[in-house]
């Protein structure tokens, strides 16, 4: 077959290679890491939002049966953030002082966690309460007090302006202020963390079982924390039950467990029941804008101010602070995919006493496009304008890029307008128009929202950590099968799919001949691991790049046992042969052969073996996505009750590695979207109390609550390998905002418009009366 | 060290096997078939009933493992993922889910695939809006259901051919 002509893998809806064992009840999470002798963790959680602890009580516990050991912080004197980023640091386990509901005072090591949560009960701790810090606005007033008396609550703050802000923003013709509020979210892998960690009785090494998303952090992590040489640690990540960013951070508790084994001598596992998971998984999206939107007459936007605030919990998570990046990152995308001119940002990130606000899917961006969509529906309500129609007059357009954007982020080519006219077309704007006028007058009340929006990905540095580049280390075993390995952290994405199929294109295998591990420090080369939407991008360009050093290396090796000119060779189905004589060809198990067993035949200049590991650092700093959802809910004015009733996407992610994967991702992020706008809400009572510490209070979206979707892609390539753009996180950096924008046009005649995630039926009910 | 907890001999059967074994009365049948039998295949998401990872069949309806105790399970047949998984292969269900992208990270797939096999042999043509509402007490974090659907209506579809 023409070389050009055979089928790509990339690009094709490839079944995942993961699949079998996970259906099968094969897979091994972290709680199924079982040996002998092992023994579990229950945690002593901080029952006040803030208090001074006055006494500690221990014997019993100590003494209960089946009790191996009592830590407290003298056991483990650890504090996160001791490189001192910020003036303060957070004890592994409490000491002196609590600052959170959940935060872990004391460590119970017993035979079972049966016996472990017994022996938790008699620990008698005594404390002082104080009065908690729990409002963000008051918080950064330094009122009721400061939550660390050694430094001000407001721990970020950072102003930026476009010159000429001010002249701009005060001549224009209109201008408009609201306020967006954003409520405590957090991910919900339906595996909750856990840690398991023993010395390995043949090399003496402590190793790590680890349930994240970046496995050589990790590392890092334990071997600076613990003062463990780096060699002397092996993290080794099981199956993950689904991360969403909230399982890229290292936390107190995998720290506590690795001292333990390393102290004890034993092994020792800790698992998270999910009333500890909402209690002490870092939360996301506490944020509130106070924002004011200047626009002419045509609905052209000419500039948005912004205060943003977010409460970031008592401490900064560890090793990224998520108050941070929702702000900082929500200023610089605040303007999405419209050509705002002018922006002026004033960001206050601030402790408080709740749990501490770390990554949760998509970050800033489900915050920001929620304000970017919801001020274009403002002023297309307020100038009487079609809101499809503004976006059109705002939008960035083709003949604009190279286009930074008015914070100075570079934005990557894409399909601004023709996204949202596809949207527009496949949700039949124009006859839902119709529609909706005619149920209005029977008492029905639909909307449609349309959210257009941006998702910079592949950034140089993000939650998966400062790791700019990812390496793939390619090894074609003496039969010619291959072991690929990277370092990602992959929690369900199918990267052992996605990346087989890069390799088998460049090295013309067959995709069933590679296997790509991942997750083990002792086999994976060093890497920053999965979030912010990097593996694809970052990951698959390693992928290419170390693909197409071996393939070079492979038709030197074909072009020289053949006798043939490098440049006839061509290379497919395990094959090497000579363009247009397929009889003078050599299989790669040959080529393989020969490079590991029957040297002398190796081509002059060419190593022994063939393995190599090759990094791939993206030239630009960020790439973007971009698209445009369009959801349509039926709005029950009795009720309150928000039913997304059609839904409609148009993404563009640049080349697909593999359409049905990206196409789930899509389906995943749009359900967590609905979710965030209809369910979800981690709520705080006045004294500091998380009153949702259970699936029946903190409610996700199930089957009947999420729509069949319609998915089209569209393919504007990014300047990176292989045209690749990352797209984990732009199906629920957008969806919030199609949802939310959905709800005011459904109830438009009630003049309502939505500021506030979740939107409650109460909430609703309060709009239409 | 060591406890001195009661135990209590029972006889369980699981897959068609019936084990005697020394339990708590306490532990949760999640945890026995888990930590006693090794059939990590059951998964527990939230040990509050709500999510469906821990799905098993009592007697061949679904039933959740983490809200009931091992000593309960005594005297029912007991079915967890590895049962309705074929000695080689896949099941035409586990199949579908495959070859229509149904699950991502995979926690929730067994309680899924249990449900909707329930489903699928109690109403052979159940239609979408049976599936979404079977389902709807399983939760999945992943995939937005909508390609676990998917499958299920290709396994029904493939049952009616059959």
């Amino acid at each position: 077959m023409d070389q050009a002509m055979r089928p790509q893998m990339m690009g094709a809806r490839v079944s995942r290679v993961e699949d079998p064992r996970l259906l099968s009840g094969q897979a091994r999470y972290l709680d199924d890491v079982d040996v002998p002798g092992m023994l579990e963790v229950a945690f002593v959680r901080s029952p006040h939002a803030a208090a001074e602890i006055v006494a500690m009580r221990l014997d019993k516990a100590r003494q209960h049966p089946g009790v191996f050991a009592v830590m407290t912080y003298d056991d483990c004197p650890v504090m996160l953030w001791d490189r001192a980023e910020y003036d303060i640091g957070q004890p592994c386990l409490a000491h002196g002082e609590v600052t959170y509901v959940g935060q872990a005072v004391v460590a119970i090591i017993a035979e079972n966690r049966y016996v472990a949560e017994d022996a938790a009960e008699l620990v008698e701790i005594e404390y002082r309460p104080r009065t908690p810090v729990l409002d963000m606005r008051e918080a950064i007033l330094e009122r009721p007090r400061r939550v660390h008396a050694e430094t001000s609550n407001v721990f970020f703050h950072e102003e930026y302006a476009t010159e000429g802000f001010s002249e701009a923003f005060d001549r224009a013709p209109h201008r408009l202020s609201a306020t967006f509020r954003t409520n405590r979210q957090t991910a919900v892998s339906l595996e909750a963390r856990g840690t398991a960690a023993m010395i390995d009785a043949a090399s003496g090494r402590l190793t790590v079982y680890a349930s994240t998303q970046s496995p050589h952090r990790m590392r890092e992590d334990i071997s600076n924390l613990l003062d463990i040489p780096e060699q002397l640690v092996r993290v080794i990540v099981p199956e993950v039950g689904g991360g969403f960013g909230m399982k890229a951070n290292c936390y107190p508790e995998d720290i506590v467990v690795a001292k333990a084994a390393l102290a004890y001598r034993k092994p020792v596992k800790w698992v998270s029941d999910r009333t500890e998971s909402l209690l002490s998984d870092v939360h996301g999206r506490d944020d509130i804008h106070d924002v004011e939107v200047a626009f002419a007459d045509d609905g052209k936007i000419i500039a948005i101010r912004d205060h943003l605030m977010a409460d970031g919990g008592a401490y900064p998570a560890y090793p990224f602070s998520g108050a941070v990046g929702e702000t900082s990152l929500a200023a610089r995308v605040l303007t999405g995919p419209y050509d705002i001119a002018h922006l002026a940002t004033v960001i206050d990130c601030t402790y408080s006493n709740k749990v501490p606000l770390g990554a949760y899917r998509g970050v800033w961006g489900p915050i920001a496009s929620f304000i970017q969509e919801g001020l274009v529906e403002r002023v297309a309500r307020y100038l009487s304008l079609d809101p499809a129609q503004v976006r059109r007059r705002n939008m960035i357009r083709p003949d604009q890029f190279p286009y930074r954007n008015a914070a100075g982020m570079p934005y990557d080519e894409g399909s601004y307008l023709a996204s949202l006219e596809d949207a527009l077309k496949l949700i039949d704007y124009d006859g839902f128009r119709r529609r909706q006028q005619e149920l209005r007058t029977q008492g029905r009340y639909l909307g449609l929202g349309i959210s257009a929006f941006v998702e910079p990905t592949a950034m140089a540095s993000s939650e998966a950590g400062s790791v700019g580049y990812e390496s793939c280390t390619i090894r074609i075993e003496p039969s010619g099968r291959v072991t690929a390995a990277l370092g990602l952290g992959p929690t369900g994405q199918g990267h052992e799919t996605t990346m087989a199929q890069i390799l088998a294109d460049q090295l013309g295998v067959r995709f069933e001949d590679i296997v790509v591990l991942h997750g083990d420090t002792d086999s994976a080369p060093y890497g920053g691991g999965t979030g912010g939407s990097r593996s694809g991008p970052i990951g698959g360009g390693a992928a290419l790049v170390a693909g197409r050093q071996m393939r070079q290396r492979l038709i030197k090796y074909a072009a020289h046992l053949l006798e043939a000119g490098e440049d006839d060779i061509e290379l497919g189905h395990g094959e090497a042969w000579v363009a247009g004589v397929p009889d003078r060809s050599i299989s790669i198990r040959t080529i393989a052969q020969t490079a590991y067993t029957d040297v002398k035949k190796i081509p002059p200049g060419l190593p022994i073996g063939l393995e190599l590991t090759e990094r791939y650092l993206p030239k630009r700093p960020v790439s973007f996505s971009n698209g445009t959802h369009i959801a349509e809910v039926e709005v029950d004015i009795q009720t309150g009750i928000v039913r997304v009733t059609r839904y409609v996407v148009v993404n563009d992610c640049g080349r697909l590695i593999n359409p049905t994967i990206v196409e789930g991702q899509i389906h995943g992020g749009v359900a967590q979207g609905i979710g965030a706008t209809l369910f979800e809400a981690l709520h705080y009572d006045r004294d500091g109390q998380l009153t949702t510490t259970s699936l029946m209070d903190y409610l996700l979206p199930e089957s009947t609550d999420v729509p069949r979707m319609v998915i089209k892609h569209i393919e504007t390539p990014s300047s990176g390998e292989g045209g690749i753009k990352g797209m984990g996180e732009g199906s629920l950096i957008a969806s919030p905002a199609a949802v939310a924008n959905a709800i005011s046009d459904a109830l438009a005649p009630f003049g309502a418009m939505v500021d506030t995630l979740p939107v409650t039926p109460a909430m609703i009910r309060a709009m239409v009366s | 060290m060591p406890t001195e907890e009661a135990r209590t001999a029972i006889e369980l059967n699981v897959n068609g096997i019936t084990h005697r074994l020394d339990v708590s009365p306490r532990w949760s049948l999640a945890d026995v078939l888990r930590h006693q039998l090794g059939l990590t295949g059951t998964h527990v998401g939230c040990e509050q009933g709500v999510c469906g990872a821990c799905t098993v069949w009592l007697d061949g309806l679904p039933v959740r493992s983490c809200l009931m105790f091992g000593v309960q399970a005594q005297g029912h047949q007991v079915t967890t993922v590895e049962g309705i998984t074929p000695s080689t292969g896949l099941s035409p269900l586990q199949t579908a889910f495959q070859e229509h992208h149904a699950l991502q990270c995979g926690f929730c797939t067994p309680g899924m695939l249990l449900t909707a096999q329930a489903l699928l042999d109690r109403n052979p043509k159940a239609e979408e809006g049976e599936i979404r509402a079977a389902l709807s007490g399983n939760l999945c974090r992943c995939t937005g259901y909508q390609f676990i659907v998917d499958a299920v209506l290709a396994a029904r579809d493939a049952g009616r051919d059959a």
